[in-house]
């Protein structure tokens, strides 16, 4: 056996794993971005396919424990209304919008993504206590855009109901 | 030796593959699609072609239920009159694809061809939303609610910001439009109550990106009656606000 050799194999392999492991644990690596999925999207055709249709908005479980919220931002709603999350949790906000320019804020934190049509906007939040936070759109969308305005709750961990890998979660009235 | 080497070359191929196979792999749901339209360039192109003379002789075989003039004496059914084309022209998508359930309709838009229905979409909008005393055209068919009206016309103007519901008027009308939202005003109390209810339980879904499912479901019932009987009796043609 040559052992230079089956150190290399070994040492390649080690290094290719990394690259689906950033991903699993949700890493942030500037040169493996391209990998995570596009950042761009058509706003007109949100709704027929890809990341934004509407069975796929809501919170997602990510099997390392940490959440993701997608939604979508549109002349006068945030969509879905209500958004779940466990309290003190990685949470990975993909939010984009269907038309004009909005800002999606948390009254009483310092957290304020600007959404933009035909881009996904992300963030990483945390909320570390249980509350309810009021999440208005800070950037003035049109005619409708003072009452434009959702609702985020945080509910402690053990109360987050547990989600299939389908299964999408709000507390929106439906 | 020279076995090896082949072998360590397939196993890095192998994991290369395996790695992008699972970096690719999408775990989204199927996707639930509301409706087939899109507001692109080309839909806007397609609408706008259609010719109103043609449509006024192809709208005689909806005149039984949508009334001879657009407006229509049964409650259940909407009034088509000043309609906008791309409302018209959605719905009738909708009702081809099976987007949205309604008996007759889905039958009746599958029978229709695409310059079928520009044509009619292009009627509809031509004519009038007034009364008019030389025509037989009934309305309005339900009075307007003396009790309800300063909560209703503050809906309509303002929303309710505590609730994130969004003004009424800031995409159908006056004050702004959406792309395919319908002109509410004169239209029948009944219909509109009936889609209200529709859309709160979902059982009719077939808006783009959820708008009315959301908004009408953080309505409480009085206020989607209250709102159906306002634009039901006529109201809703200037901007509603504290005069």
């Amino acid at each position: 056996m040559n052992w230079r050799k089956l150190r290399t194999v070994v040492l390649t392999v080690l290094a290719l794993c990394l690259i689906p492991a950033t991903r699993y644990y949700q890493i942030d690596v500037p040169l493996l971005r391209f990998l995570q999925g596009p950042r761009h999207v058509d706003p007109l055709l949100l709704h027929l396919s890809g990341e934004f249709v509407e069975n796929n908005l809501g919170t997602e479980q990510e099997p390392n424990g940490s959440v993701t919220v997608r939604m979508i931002a549109q002349q006068y709603l945030f969509v879905p209304h209500c958004i779940l999350v466990p309290a003190g949790v990685p949470v990975h906000l993909r939010i984009t919008s269907a038309d004009a320019v909005h800002s999606l804020t948390f009254d009483g934190t310092d957290y304020a993504v600007k959404v933009l049509p035909g881009t996904i906007s992300e963030a990483r939040l945390e909320f570390p206590r249980p509350g309810e936070y009021k999440m208005p759109c800070r950037e003035f969308c049109g005619a409708g855009h003072y009452a434009m305005r959702s609702e985020l709750k945080v509910v402690p961990r053990d109360q987050f109901p547990a989600l299939r890998p389908q299964e999408r979660g709000s507390c929106a009235t439906q | 030796m020279r076995r090896n080497r082949p072998r360590s070359t397939k196993l890095v191929i192998g994991i290369i593959t395996a790695g992008s196979l699972l970096l690719l792999a999408s775990d989204n749901p199927p996707a639930r699609i509301p409706s087939y339209v899109a507001w692109t360039q080309e839909t806007f192109v397609a609408i706008s072609q259609g010719d109103a003379f043609r449509g006024m002789l192809l709208a005689r075989h909806c005149d039984h239920c949508h009334g001879a003039e657009g407006f229509t004496t049964i409650g259940s059914t909407p009034n088509l009159a000043r309609m906008g084309k791309l409302a018209v022209w959605k719905q009738l998508e909708d009702f081809r694809t099976h987007k949205r359930q309604a008996r007759p309709m889905n039958a009746i838009a599958e029978s229709l061809s695409s310059r079928d229905v520009a044509d009619l979409v292009a009627y509809y909008a031509k004519l009038p939303a007034f009364n008019d005393p030389e025509d037989k055209r009934v309305f309005p068919q339900s009075q307007p609610d003396p009790v309800h009206s300063a909560m209703v016309s503050r809906l309509i103007s303002f929303g309710d910001g505590e609730r994130g519901i969004p003004p009424c008027q800031a995409c159908h009308g006056p004050v702004a439009y959406r792309p395919g939202a319908p002109w509410l005003a004169n239209q029948n109390a009944e219909y509109l109550l009936n889609e209200l209810e529709a859309f709160a339980t979902g059982s009719r879904a077939n808006d783009i990106n959820m708008p009315m499912r959301t908004i009408a479901a953080l309505l409480t019932e009085e206020e989607r009656k209250a709102l159906a009987q306002y634009y039901g009796s006529g109201l809703g043609l200037e901007p509603a606000g504290e005069k």
